[in-house]
């Protein structure tokens, strides 16, 4: 017994569910307490609140919801909400921050001036402040027939943002985002897996163009079944009374979240981006130079992919950090997870059920996030020890 | 007038880092096909000289011409001159990200515009001839330090360069892989390079260079055959050098 404990394996397992089992022992008490607290309160706990109508609405949604639908389906509405926004603003916060680490270690004055002011402002201030400042900024934009026009196909006024868009279904829009994912994840596989090592450059080229060919076509045929019966595919928003119609619009709530978590997380991630330039041993680029490369194509070349390398873990990290940073909604009124959650509670009074789904939430989502950039970065980290230079 | 036959001529130039003068008065002709061994105490601008040729470094002072190309502020002339001259490095420089084969084949397709698999043939020529053919699909991190540095060799041989250059290639290596690299380099002077090398394995020097240069403080002391210059220094700072790396 006592030599079977000093096998690292085996004790490493018995710690983990020893570890695992004392956690639900705990949990079945928690809420075997809770319940029998609520009960005495008269209140009833269980799950069947999520059958019942919400009896109200929420003024932005991905899917069609009414009041008459179910809380069920309001959680669903505030968790894809939140994806939405988490997607596009960490998009957004990735271009911003990428840029911003560029600037600091690009060598020109202004440019580190510019970056260094840019990072210590917005990551100095809180990100609430933030939102409420944009937020200001933002619904004080001019009324719609003043509205600033972009071209004549988008405007910026303080009723929000109209921007063209496609007359496509939801369902095809969102099928064809999955499909640009499961592309991603077959081009990276096909593209760093051992299993493909021994393959012919030519034909690894050929099937990547391919993937992004199917993907592309595939695309289009959803997109197309998607279309909206007797209307133009392209839909341009424009001025009719005291409004716009048609096009896509941005309410100042959702721009609001984007701005602010887009701005706020591109300092960080741009403190990360230049961590990892700096990582970046001079010797790689002087071998460029020395073999004629130009500065550009070190730069994209070589600096830049073993810049990402470096901080790949990092930016996980703040991947994770920036998506639970979404719930900044609720200040500005954007119907966020946070917010439908918080809301449910106010109305059908369940709140240790509504608190366990939310936690629940963001713990899935977080970790299949993780999950999912952990994979990338074993995919593109560098092979083998790196003690040589 | 550059001589036709010069490779590299180095005329009366001077370099500084800031206010500390690095390179002083440098002199130097080299021929096409001539193996140069330059050696001198850590220091004395052994690496500062040959980063200057390829433009790593600036000279502020005087001028050097490779293969007719005058190395000034003009870039096409710096392009040009990058293109003929190849450089291996003490700790190889490889690029992490890539495989020994891209490594190899990244400057041909994109500095000369080679097609994909032409490049690839050529590199794993090269390859062979540094004798890790079979290496070609593994990365950099997973090489021994020897084997690193035959690729760094091949990578540069890929560009198909006039003149080598060598900074201490072999003084990051366990003594066991230094020969491995070494008899890489002695082939490629068999064949005829150029090679400007800053080394101190005496034993290669002998065996395969046309003159042995001594720096010292900035400045070129000495240059003699290999012979003359290890049996019979004439400054006295060769001698103190020479007494100190070939006494023990
Ligand atoms: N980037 C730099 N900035 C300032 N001084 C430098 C720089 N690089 C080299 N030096 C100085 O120039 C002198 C010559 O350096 P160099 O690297 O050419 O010497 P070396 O002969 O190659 O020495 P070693 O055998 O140690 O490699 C040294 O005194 C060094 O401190
Ligand atoms: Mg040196």
């Amino acid at each position: 017994m006592l030599a079977l404990l000093k096998q690292k394996s085996y004790r490493d397992r018995t710690l983990q569910t020893l570890f695992v089992g004392g956690l639900a022992v705990m949990l079945v008490i928690f809420v075997m307490t809770a319940r029998t607290n609520l009960e005495a309160q008269g209140m009833t706990s269980g799950f069947d609140f999520l059958e019942r109508a919400t009896g109200w609405g929420v003024s932005f949604s991905l899917i069609d919801f009414s009041t008459s639908d179910s809380y069920l389906k309001v959680i669903w509405v505030g968790l894809l909400n939140s994806l939405f926004l988490g997607v596009i603003s960490m998009s957004f916060a990735t271009i911003i921050g990428i840029a911003i680490g560029i600037m600091r270690v690009s060598g020109n004055k202004m440019a580190e001036l510019i970056g260094t002011i840019y990072v210590e402002v917005f990551r100095n201030l809180p990100l609430l402040l933030q939102a409420f400042f944009w937020y200001a900024i933002l619904t004080t934009l001019p009324k719609p027939r003043d509205a600033y026009d972009i071209g004549g196909i988008a405007f910026l006024s303080g009723r929000g943002v109209y921007l063209p868009g496609l007359n496509v279904s939801g369902l095809s829009v969102f099928l064809s985002a999955i499909g640009l994912v499961i592309a991603f994840a077959v081009w990276l596989n096909l593209t760093t897996s051992r299993r493909f090592a021994k393959m012919m450059p030519k034909e690894k080229t050929a099937r990547a163009r391919s993937i992004w060919l199917a993907w592309g076509f595939a695309a289009c045929v959803v997109m197309a079944m998607g279309r909206i019966p007797d209307t133009p595919l392209l839909n341009l928003p424009y001025l009719k009374g005291l409004n716009f119609r048609e096009g896509i619009r941005v309410s100042p709530e959702l721009l609001t979240c984007i701005v602010a978590i887009s701005i706020y997380g591109g300092a960080y991630i741009g403190e990360i981006v230049r961590a990892g330039f700096n990582a970046v041993s001079n010797g790689q680029k002087e071998a460029g130079f020395a073999l004629g490369l130009t500065p550009w194509q070190i730069f994209t070349r070589i600096r830049l992919p073993l810049a990402i390398r470096a901080v790949m873990p990092m930016l996980i990290n703040q991947y994770v950090w920036l998506f639970k940073a979404t719930t900044i909604g609720i200040a500005v009124g954007f119907v966020d997870f946070f917010m439908v959650i918080s809301t449910s509670i106010n109305q059908s009074g369940q709140t240790l059920e509504l608190i366990a789904i939310l936690m629940g939430g963001f713990l899935c989502i977080n970790y299949t996030m993780a999950f999912a950039l952990n994979r990338v970065n074993d995919a593109i980290k560098l092979k083998g020890t790196q003690a040589r230079g | 007038m550059t001589n036709s036959q010069s490779a590299v001529r180095i005329s009366d130039m001077d370099k500084y880092y800031g206010t500390f003068h690095a390179l002083k008065g440098i002199n130097l002709d080299i021929a096409k096909g001539e193996k140069i061994v330059i050696c001198g105490p850590s220091g004395s601008g052994k690496s500062t000289l040959i980063r200057c040729i390829n433009r790593l470094e600036e000279h502020q002072v005087g001028s050097i011409n490779v293969l007719g190309t005058e190395l000034d502020d003009n870039l096409d002339n710096i392009d040009e001159i990058r293109r003929e001259t190849g450089m291996v490095f003490q700790h190889f420089n490889l690029f992490p990200h890539m495989t020994v084969l891209e490594n190899c084949i990244l400057a041909p397709m994109l500095v000369r515009k080679q097609e994909r698999h032409l490049a690839e043939r050529d590199a794993m020529e090269l390859l062979t001839k540094v004798k890790i053919p079979e290496q070609a699909e593994k990365y950099p991190g997973q090489l021994s330090g020897g084997q690193q540095q035959r690729v760094a060799i091949a990578r540069a041989l890929c560009m198909k360069p006039a003149i080598m250059l060598f900074d201490e290639p072999t003084s990051a290596l366990d003594p066991e892989m230094i020969s491995e690299v070494l008899d890489v380099m002695v082939g490629l002077a068999h064949e005829g390079m150029t090679m400007i090398c800053v080394t101190h394995e005496m034993g290669f020097a002998r065996q395969v260079a046309d003159r042995v240069i001594f720096m010292d403080g900035g400045e070129v002391i000495e240059q003699a055959p290999p012979d003359q210059f290890f049996d019979n220094p004439q400054h006295e700072r060769t001698q103190a050098f020479l007494g100190q790396i070939l006494g023990h």
